[in-house]
C-alpha cells in the first residue's frame, strides 16, 4: 500500500471580510489524500479553493474544521514544515534583495548549516537556470524570473513535498517547459508534487494523478487517464457502402467523404448504429470512441456544480 | 532564536535600503542650521538650547521611524505576500513578528546613537562640555521609543497602514498627556466621560515617565530609583502589548 505524504480530510473554511458583508464559504468539507512520490494536480475554476486549500496546507490560512498531515505529522508542526517547499502564486519577492541575498536569506529561515548554505545557494540557483542572473535586484526581475527565485526557494531546503500554486501562471512556453521539466526532475528524486493549475495541457502531461475542485468540495479524484476514460460519451464511426444521411440512428454529426462515410454517435446508440450498418450491407472500417479532455470534464462539473 | 536574528537582520537591511538613516542626516543638518540661529538670538546658556531642541529632535525622529516604519514594514510583508514564503518554513508566527520588532528597534537604535553623537558633539562644539546625563536622556528615549514600536507592531496586524499609523501616533500623544488625562478624571462632571478618560489613563502608557529632558537640560538631580522604574515600566508595556501583538498575529488568516 502506497504511503500518504499529505492528507486533507474533511477542511472547512468561511472568511468573514467585515461587519457589512456576507461571509464566504470557500471550502465546504474538502478532502484529498496525495500519494509520496506521485504528481498531484490540484485543478479547478477560480474561486474553487485551491488557493485556500493550498494557504490551509501551509498554515497561512487557519482551517474552522478538518485535519490536515504532512508525513503523518500534524499540518502546522515544525516538523511537517521542513518537508514542505511551497511557492505561492504570482510571487512578491523583496526588490531590496538580490536573487542570491534572498536563498542566503530563505537557507537560514531553513536552518541549512551556514557551511552549506553557499554551495546549496548555488546549485539551487542553477536548477532554476538562474546562475548568471542571481546578483540582480530582483525589483529588475521579469515575471518568469521571479518566478524561478520563488521556486528556487521552494526547493532549497531539498523537500519532501513540493506545493506549488499555479507554478506556470503568466509565463512563457519556454519558462512553462522549463518549471515542467524541474518538477518531473523533483519527481525523479522521490519528491512529492501538489500543485494546483489552470493550465490543463500542463496538468495533462505531468501530474500522476488529479484532483478537481468546485465549489469548495473534490468533485473528481484520480489518475488522469481513468477521469477521461469513465467520460467516453461518443464514439466515432467510419463505414462504407451507405448514405450517411439515410441512417436512421441518432447520430450528433455526420459527413460523407470520398472513400468512407463518416458519423459521430452517442455512447447509447452506438450499438444500434453497428447493427444497422450490418443489416444494410454497409461494412464498418473504424469505432473511435471520443473521450473527453480534463477541460470537458471541469466544464461538465463546474456546469453541475452551478445547477445544483 | 536563530528565526528572529534572521528575520531582524534582513528588516533592520530592509530599514537600511530603504535610507533610513537619511533621518539622522536631516537630523544633524536640523541641529546645525538651528544652533546657527539661536547662536544669533540668545546671549549665553546655548549649549542648553542645543540640549533641550537636540533632545526633542532625536525624539521626534525616532517617534517618525516608529509610527511610519514600523507599520510599513510588518504590513508590506502581509500586503505583497513575501510572509507568505517565511511563514511556510519552520517559522513560528510569534518568531516572526518578534524578529520584526528586534530589526525595527535595531534601527531605530542605531539612529539614536548616531543623534546622540551629534548631539554630544554639538553641545561640545558649543561649550556645554562633555556632558554623560545626555546619553541617559537618550537612552530613555530609546525605552519610550520600544513602547511605542510594540504599539506600532501591535496596529499593523490589527489594521490597515494608515490607521496604524494614525493610532501609533495617537499612542504618543495622548502617552504624552497622561498626566492630563489623570488631572481629567478629577474634574469631569459626567460619569461616562469620566470612565472612558480613566481607560485612557490606564490602557494608554505614560510616555512622559520616559522624558528626563527637564532634568538633564537644566542640570536637576535624577532619581535613580525612579529611573529603574520607568525602564521596568517601559518592559512592562512593551512586553505586554508584544504579546497581544503575538496573540493576534497567531489567528490571523493571510489572504
Amino acid at each position: 500500500m502506497s504511503e500518504v505524504q499529505l492528507r486533507v480530510h474533511d477542511l472547512w473554511k468561511t472568511f468573514n471580510p467585515g461587519l457589512f458583508e456576507a461571509a464566504v464559504e470557500v471550502l465546504k468539507g474538502l478532502s484529498v489524500e496525495v500519494e509520496k512520490g506521485e504528481i498531484f494536480g490540484f485543478l479547478g475554476p477560480n474561486g474553487a479553493g485551491k488557493t485556500t486549500t493550498i494557504k490551509a496546507v501551509t498554515g497561512l490560512v487557519i482551517p474552522d474544521r478538518g485535519e490536515i498531515s504532512v508525513g503523518g505529522h500534524p499540518h502546522d508542526s515544525m516538523q511537517a514544515k521542513r518537508l514542505m517547499g511551497f511557492m505561492a502564486e504570482s510571487p512578491y519577492l523583496y526588490h531590496y534583495l538580490n536573487g542570491r541575498e534572498y536563498l542566503c536569506f530563505s537557507a537560514q529561515l531553513l536552518g541549512i548549516e551556514s557551511a552549506e548554505i553557499d554551495d546549496r545557494v548555488e546549485s539551487t540557483l542553477a536548477q532554476v537556470s538562474m546562475t548568471d542572473r542571481a546578483d540582480r535586484k530582483m525589483r529588475t526581475f521579469s515575471k518568469g524570473m521571479l518566478q524561478r527565485i520563488a521556486l528556487g526557494q521552494a526547493l532549497l531546503g531539498e523537500p519532501e513535498l513540493l506545493i506549488l500554486d499555479e507554478p506556470m501562471s503568466g509565463l512563457d512556453p519556454i519558462g512553462r517547459r522549463d518549471v515542467r521539466d524541474i518538477i518531473l526532475a523533483q519527481k525523479e528524486r522521490g519528491v512529492t508534487v501538489f500543485f494546483s493549475s489552470h493550465i490543463i495541457p500542463d496538468v495533462e502531461t505531468v501530474c500522476d494523478r488529479v484532483a478537481t475542485v468546485i465549489g469548495g468540495t473534490v468533485r473528481g479524484i484520480g489518475a488522469v487517464r481513468d477521469l477521461i476514460a469513465r467520460e467516453v460519451e461518443s464514439y466515432e464511426v467510419t463505414f462504407t457502402g451507405l448514405d450517411p444521411r439515410v441512417v436512421t440512428t441518432p447520430v450528433t454529426s455526420a459527413h460523407q467523404g470520398s472513400d468512407a462515410a463518416w458519423a459521430r454517435v452517442d455512447a447509447a446508440h452506438r450499438d444500434s448504429l453497428i447493427r444497422e450498418l450490418s443489416d444494410r450491407g454497409a461494412r464498418l472500417v473504424g469505432l473511435t470512441p471520443v473521450r473527453s479532455s480534463l477541460e470537458d470534464l471541469l466544464v461538465r462539473q463546474y456546469e453541475e456544480g452551478a445547477a445544483s | 532564536m536563530r528565526a528572529i536574528r534572521i528575520i531582524a537582520v534582513n528588516t533592520f537591511r530592509e530599514a537600511l535600503r530603504d535610507k533610513v538613516l537619511y533621518l539622522f542626516l536631516g537630523f544633524a543638518v536640523l541641529l546645525m542650521a538651528s544652533s546657527k540661529v539661536f547662536g544669533i538670538l540668545t546671549v549665553g546658556d546655548q549649549d542648553k538650547i542645543i540640549k533641550d531642541l537636540g533632545l526633542a529632535g532625536i525624539q521626534f525622529f525616532l517617534m517618525l521611524i516608529a509610527v511610519m516604519m514600523s507599520v510599513i514594514l510588518i504590513s508590506r510583508e502581509i500586503d505583497s505576500k513575501t510572509v507568505y514564503f517565511i511563514l511556510a518554513k519552520p517559522v513560528r508566527r510569534w518568531q516572526f513578528l518578534l524578529g520584526k520588532y528586534t530589526g525595527l528597534m535595531a534601527t531605530v537604535l542605531v539612529n539614536l546613537v548616531l543623534m546622540t553623537l551629534v548631539l554630544v558633539f554639538f553641545v561640545w562644539l558649543y561649550g556645554g562640555g562633555f556632558d554623560p546625563r545626555l546619553f541617559l536622556a537618550t537612552g530613555m528615549i530609546g525605552v519610550e521609543m520600544a513602547v511605542l514600536v510594540a504599539f506600532a507592531t501591535l496596529f499593523s496586524v490589527l489594521t490597515k497602514p494608515i490607521l496604524g499609523s494614525v493610532f501609533t501616533l495617537a499612542v504618543f500623544v495622548v502617552g504624552h498627556l497622561s498626566q492630563d488625562l489623570w488631572l481629567l478624571t478629577r474634574h469631569l462632571p459626567g460619569s461616562l466621560g469620566r470612565t472612558i478618560v480613566s481607560v485612557l489613563y490606564y490602557v494608554v502608557p505614560n510616555l512622559e515617565r520616559f522624558n528626563l529632558k527637564t532634568e538633564v537640560v537644566h542640570q536637576l538631580p535624577i532619581p535613580a530609583g525612579a529611573v529603574g522604574l520607568a525602564v521596568v515600566y517601559g518592559c512592562f508595556f512593551t512586553a505586554l502589548v508584544l504579546v497581544l501583538a503575538c496573540f493576534r498575529f497567531e489567528g490571523k488568516d493571510l489572504q
